[in-house]
């Protein structure tokens, strides 16, 4: 985790909104996120988490409003611009979405290959490198339904370090696991969040939130609810709708009087 | 250019065949053909389905294994096994159009019998330990919980084999069997002058009547699906 | 019940015949799978296309289908055949020493090439929607992750898609080539002298129909059994399997199960 009062917006949303047809899923979020900060966007689930980092490698399309990255403007970026931005940007899927046909290595390479142009040799170094890194140096050669949920997932972070992105995005990477791989799969994350990277990650893993987040967006109904540190969110929260998402994380079987 | 009249002047020939036998021909023939293959096929291939379903041994082995042979062997061969097969074996002359008709549905029950055998076997296998757990016979399983519900989602199968065995009639042509096809053929070598106009028709009547079968098919299903 | 006399099939003319009968299927079935292939890829192509060029595709999948092969052929002989160039037409009447395969199979003949042409365009439309199945049949997600790692539309197709797909539908795809050799008996209805028409030869020369009609059954189910072989062998493997693992075994840095 770096200082990061005074470090250049690297991410900035204006007035942005999303609709869904009939369905207004974000509704004017204005928002910042600086250079090398980590933040954890939480919500009941249908708050518009998902599609608010979708929105910022084009994976979904605004309705309304800007999004700006390095102060460039990226929300209408079409064709080889948006290529070119989302080379930029690491994403992490909840289903992991590796893909089937390839081993690990060839997972992580082929973007190196194919898109930047490293020699197969060298896009096999890397590769290796970074499989080590996230705790997998013994199964470059193995498919994905060769691997458990977490080992997967560590190899999607790989693969979407690969490119050296200066953003990475989350979106509930720990959701789709068994509760005994959800900390390997943290441990990863947590040494890439101390490498300086801006990261935003969607999650309802607080304690990761606790220990890592420079700050806490709270997303309800499309809306910014509320955001701020993690020692101020966790123990003096705004809204009531916060209170009451907090102490159900905390207390799931918990009923209605919050 | 393209003279459509020969179709005019013989289109109750290719409808109905010659009129002055007592026999069906042309169309109707075809579309007889079919639907009496399809109901042998239906019986067949579905009692051997319940056969492979209940005994999964040695038995469905055997099946499969007679299923295989049956469609590793052109339709055409066993077409032709059964036309001189068969008088042989009955010591009666029997009429080509039977001849065929027996040789699609046998072919056909075999297919019948791994469509079917897919079917029940997609249904979750929690319906048949509910039902057993209860403590129904297999048979009352099979009558009662299963085939009801499979039969449901076969019947989209079950019209693409009609469709398929209104395709595969067209093979009498070669043993001069008056359907369609054999008609049509014997309008051309009379006619000769205008075998694009004839075969044109000829792809005609079998689109409208295979692509409305399928279309229809598909609208039962939605329907189907819907009701439940 | 049965006499049966197999004498009349291993000597000639029979056995002449008889070995036509199976160079001419191979070679049908060895001229329209290609064919037949690139045919299929371009049809599916269109399919994915939008707007006049998809619905054309749909139209011709949907024509080839519905209709029966024996129509199809009987059209192209009949009808397509005749329409085409006197000049052409004359060419293929023409004797071609170079083109006739060892016991005397010619293979510039309308009955053949009409055969070909039919066998691969029937065959075609399906591979081209078994192709379109396994292209589907690729989780979407996939696809999502491609496309945030900045692969272009195409990109996806080339590296994500398309092996996949055939991957999926490599089986399918050879029941197909298959059903192509074992159709390639329709032939023998305009003529064309592969297995099931020389059998009938054979019949109606001495009358030996049981022997000729189980001697044909017997080569259609070997070459199906062989051909089968040969093509699943020939296609993609599973990934994970044994002869892929030893192709990459050289990637592992250090040791360790693949599992």
């Amino acid at each position: 985790m770096v200082p990061v009062e005074n470090a250049a917006p690297k991410i900035e949303f204006r007035g942005v909104a999303k609709r869904h047809g009939a369905v207004q899923a974000i509704r004017g979020v204005d928002l910042t996120i600086r250079s090398g900060e980590v933040v954890v966007i939480c919500g009941p689930s249908g708050s518009g988490k998902s599609t608010l980092i979708r929105l910022i490698n084009g994976l979904e399309t605004i309705s309304d409003g800007e999004i700006l990255v390095d102060g460039a403007l990226v929300s209408s970026l079409r064709g080889k611009a948006l290529r070119s931005l989302r080379t930029r940007i690491g994403f992490v899927f909840q289903q992991f979405n590796l893909y089937a046909h390839l081993t690990a290595e060839e997972n992580v390479s082929l973007a190196l290959r194919r898109i930047t142009g490293l020699t197969p040799a060298a896009a096999r170094d890397r590769a290796l490198g970074l499989l080590d890194r996230v705790g997998l140096a013994d199964k470059p050669a193995s498919f994905p339904h060769q691997l458990s949920g977490g080992q997967q997932q560590r190899v999607a972070i790989a693969r979407a370090l690969a490119m050296n992105p200066d953003i990475l995005l989350f979106d509930e990477p720990t959701s789709a696991l068994d509760p005994e791989m959800i900390g390997e799969v943290l441990g990863v994350m947590r040494e890439v969040a101390r490498s300086g990277i801006t990261m935003i990650v969607v999650t309802h893993e607080m304690g990761f939130a606790r220990q890592l987040a420079d700050r806490i967006v709270f997303l309800d109904e499309g809306r910014v609810l509320e955001e701020a540190s993690p020692e101020q969110f966790f123990s003096a929260p705004v809204h009531e709708r916060t209170r009451r998402f907090l102490s159900q994380i905390r207390s799931p079987l918990h009923t209605t009087d919050g | 250019m393209l003279d459509f009249s020969v179709i005019g002047r013989n289109l109750d020939y290719l409808i109905l065949g010659q009129t002055s036998d007592r026999f069906l021909g042309g169309l109707m023939l075809t579309l007889a053909m079919a639907t009496t293959a399809c109901v042998i096929a239906l019986l067949v291939g579905c009692l051997l389905a319940l056969v492979a379903w209940r005994f999964p041994g040695w038995p469905r082995d055997l099946l499969f294994l007679w299923a295989d042979l049956i469609r590793g062997v052109p339709l055409i061969l066993v077409i032709f096994w059964l036309y001189f097969l068969l008088p042989a074996i009955t010591g009666r002359d029997l009429p080509s159009a039977l001849t065929v008709v027996l040789a699609l549905a046998w072919f056909s029950a075999a297919a019948v019998m791994y469509t079917t055998l897919a079917g029940l076997e997609a249904l979750p296998f929690g319906q048949t330990e509910a039902a057993r757990a209860a403590g129904f016979s297999d048979l009352q399983v099979l009558g009662l919980i299963l085939l009801p519900q499979a039969l449901r989602n076969l019947v989209p199968s079950y019209v693409g084999l009609l469709v398929s065995l209104i395709k595969d009639t067209s093979l009498a042509y070669i043993v001069n069997v008056p359907e369609l096809t054999t008609v049509a053929g014997q309008i051309n070598s009379r006619e000769q002058v205008y075998p694009v106009e004839i075969f044109l028709f000829l792809t005609l009547i079998y689109f409208c009547l295979c692509e409305g079968l399928s279309l229809s098919a598909g609208a039962v299903a939605r329907l189907l699906r819907r009701s439940r | 019940m049965f006499v049966f006399d197999w004498g009349g099939l291993y000597h000639q003319p029979a056995l002449g015949w008889l070995t036509a009968g199976v160079v001419t299927t191979l070679a049908v079935t060895v001229a329209a799978v290609p064919l037949a292939s690139i045919l299929a890829v371009v049809i599916a192509a269109l399919r994915l296309e939008r707007g006049l060029l998809r619905w054309s595709a749909i139209a011709v999948i949907e024509l080839f289908r519905n209709t029966p092969l024996l129509v199809q052929l009987l059209f192209w002989y009949f009808a397509g055949f005749a329409a085409l160039p006197r000049s052409w037409k004359r060419w293929i009447a023409d004797s071609h020493p170079w083109a006739v395969l060892p016991p005397g199979v010619p293979l510039v003949t309308p009955e053949f090439l009409v055969a070909v042409w039919g066998l691969a365009v029937f065959t075609a439309v399906f591979l081209a929607e078994e192709i379109r199945t396994g292209l589907s049949a690729v989780p979407a997600g996939q696809i999502e992750a491609a496309r945030a790692q900045g692969f272009s539309r195409i990109d996806v197709l080339r590296f994500v898609l398309l092996p996949q797909a055939f991957l999926n539908a490599w089986q399918p795809l050879v029941g197909q080539f298959l059903n192509l050799m074992k159709l390639s008996s329709l032939a023998s209805s305009i003529g064309l002298g592969e297995i099931t028409y020389q059998a009938r030869t054979i019949e109606s020369y001495n009358a030996h129909a049981v022997e000729a009609f189980a001697v044909g059954t017997v080569l259609y189910l070997i070459i199906g059994l062989a051909m089968g072989r040969l093509l699943i062998w020939l296609g993609p493997q599973r990934p994970g399997s044994r002869r892929r693992a030893a192709a990459e075994a050289h990637l592992v840095e250090t040791g360790g199960d693949a599992l």
